[in-house]
């Protein structure tokens, strides 16, 4: 297990690897950054001095190096508008992402995997047949559209919950439904799909024959094994909730790494892109080892086989 | 039958409308090990299952009585059915590693077993577990109580669902094709293993098999089903010297056989068995049948008593051991 979870580590350095290489390369591709830097109308020696300060006039590999020597010190350099770190810049922003990304995870866990569960064990009834209906509707709603029409009902019409906003327990409520929806709906078709593989298998059918019912083979052998998979889509699906806020973060005003991003964009300050993109990167990389070292944990054969 | 175990009467299973058991009866008395045999799709599993009220989602119960010392199974509200499963009768499977859930240690599955019918604790349920494993020949008991599925053989598993089966002491322990996927000297003791224990506690098999190998090695009475129906019973000695229907003599004509010569060219039953849709009005094995007649196709032979404590289903049951030599085939 130890051993294996160490490999799957290497892996996972290898995978940051690569990504902070094409990061360099498209960087690079898109244009002397310079030119971004300088204001309009610079002349050619004031160009020429910025280059050379920035490095940007050495060999691409001596720049290549320098820049992965930067990124392990965890030194992204300082945004281009801003003038501070771009990286105290990011941690600024990231409480509130990790705010948002855990309100929308809990919502999409405590809604998805009962209603996945109960859809499988109930398969072919109506109670199938409606959450099939809630779980289509979380999955098909983009959420700039759901967003805009949670904010006109529960916030304009209703005027139960802030329209806009962070730091109150209200405020996270609406953003965090907007952006688990997509979520709930994954892990209660995952949750399903698992479920109903599972009770199709030899071991149910033998666990029934030693008399228990069938809410009890569910609950004791069923749910167990049903959730190695759904740990998996979960560990990813928590990658996806932090990284993929950009429009429930603009929808609500929501000062978090989404939210960041696009105004970086629009800013054209790629330094803060920069750490952005490989701050998401690290992140998927970090949450698909982590649903690895979960799923052998989770099942034995993985776990007490030696290598 | 004063001393009757089991009865079975008109049973029935239908897939989709489709009659694949159909009107099965037979009996077996206490402690007798009575064999289903027949190929594969014949409809002995759904048998075995049936009686279990196990059915995949796609076979329904279509009728029939099944009464367990004097209780009629088929009729038994859902709950109180579930209360006699593995306690008045049991079954094996054909895939023992898979018959066990992979992420679950083997004892605790065992004790389940226990405790679903036993009002005790964890320790005294893991001390009957230990008892049990010891009395299915489970070496080292105690450390193979916390292993899991993965750890152990086929076999081992095996002896693990048979310890599973008889913990709770049922009357009927139903074995559907339990050696199949073992290696042949690890069959040989489980059925050593499964005869010792149920004579030990007075239970009665129901063993579901298409090996005749294992038939003549275990049972004292064989069943032999063909297209979902029972074709013929008898004790098992008369059964292998003079089949009474033509489909047991060609079965027992296709086994191979260590006393004729090597090589020679193994009997087998030409064309294959009808589809549901196909079965028609007379005997299902008429297509197949040396000695069919006119009558065969028009109407079903009744399963009759042809000499006494056998039954055979066939208008021409006194040739059918003509057809044993493997030559009309």
């Amino acid at each position: 297990m130890l051993r294996y979870a160490f490999w799957r580590l290497v892996q996972a350095a290898v995978a940051v690897f690569g990504v902070m290489t094409i990061v360099f390369v498209i960087m690079r591709l898109a244009g002397d950054p310079t030119l971004l830097l300088v204001p309009e109308g610079a002349t050619r020696e004031h160009i020429e001095a910025l280059r050379h300060e920035l490095g940007f006039d050495r060999p691409i590999l001596v720049q290549y190096a320098a820049y992965l020597a930067d990124v392990l010190r965890l030194d992204f350099g300082n945004s281009v508008v801003q003038r501070q770190p771009a990286m105290a810049i990011l941690m600024s922003r990231l409480p509130y992402t990790l705010e948002l990304a855990l309100g929308a995870l809990a919502f999409a866990l405590l809604l998805g995997l009962p209603a996945g569960v109960a859809m499988a064990v109930w398969r072919g009834t109506a109670v199938e047949r409606l959450l099939a209906a809630v779980v289509l509707t979380g999955q098909s709603m983009p959420t700039f559209l759901s967003g805009i029409l949670l904010i006109l009902v529960f916030g304009v019409i209703l005027g139960w919950l802030p329209t806009s906003g962070s730091g109150t327990w209200s405020a996270l409520i609406l953003p965090a439904f907007a952006l688990g929806a997509l979520s709930m709906a994954t892990f209660a078709r995952m949750a399903r799909i698992a479920v109903v593989d599972e009770l199709s298998q030899d071991y149910v059918r033998a666990a029934r024959a030693r008399g228990l019912s069938q809410g009890a083979v569910v609950v004791r052998h069923v749910l167990r094994n049903a959730a190695v998979p759904v740990v998996t889509i979960a560990a990813l699906e928590i990658g996806n909730l932090l990284a993929g806020a950009v429009i429930v973060e603009t929808v609500f005003a929501w000062p978090g790494i989404g939210q960041l991003a696009i105004q970086s964009i629009q800013s054209r300050d790629f330094v803060v892109v920069q750490v952005v993109v490989l701050f998401v990167s690290a992140v998927y990389v970090g949450m698909s080892l982590l649903a690895d070292v979960a799923y052998a944990w989770l099942d034995p054969r993985i776990r007490l086989t030696p290598a | 039958m004063t001393d009757a175990l089991l009865r079975v009467e008109d049973l029935g299973v239908t897939i989709g409308g489709a009659p694949v058991v159909d009107g099965v009866s037979f009996a077996m008395r206490k402690g007798e090990v009575l064999a289903l045999v027949g190929e594969s799709g014949c409809g002995k599993s759904l048998t075995a299952l049936a009686l279990l009220r196990l059915l995949p989602p796609a076979a329904r119960l279509a009728g029939g009585r099944v009464l367990l010392d004097g209780t009629d199974l088929a009729a038994l509200p859902d709950r109180a059915m579930r209360r006699l499963r593995g306690q008045a009768l049991s079954i094996i499977f054909q895939e023992p590693t898979a018959s066990l859930d992979p992420l679950t240690t083997v004892g605790s599955q065992v004790m389940e077993a226990w405790r679903a019918h036993n009002a005790g604790g964890a320790a005294q349920a893991r001390r009957a577990a230990r008892d049990m494993l010891d009395a299915v020949g489970i070496p080292d008991a105690e450390k193979r109580l916390d292993q899991y599925p993965f750890e152990l053989s086929g076999g081992m598993c095996q002896r693990i669902m048979i310890a599973i089966a008889l913990i709770c002491g049922p009357s009927l322990l139903v074995a559907d094709e339990p050696t199949t996927a073992l290696d042949v000297t690890i069959q040989a003791q489980i059925l050593d293993l499964m005869r010792r224990l149920v004579a030990e506690r007075g239970a009665g098999v129901l063993i579901i098999t298409h090996d005749m190998g294992v038939v003549a090695d275990i049972a004292d009475r064989v069943a032999v089903m063909y297209a979902g129906r029972i074709v013929e019973v008898a004790p098992v000695t008369d059964l292998f010297a003079a089949p009474r229907h033509p489909y047991t003599a060609m079965l027992l004509a296709s086994v191979p056989r260590l006393d004729v010569v090597p090589k020679a060219v193994l009997a087998t039953i030409e064309g294959s068995v009808p589809a549901p849709e196909a079965f028609g009005s007379g005997c299902r094995f008429a297509g197949r049948c040396p000695l069919a007649v006119a009558r065969c196709t028009a109407e079903t032979p009744p399963l009759n008593e042809v000499a006494p404590g056998r039954l055979a289903a066939c208008w021409r049951s006194a040739e059918a051991s003509t057809l044993l030599s493997g030559a009309a085939a």
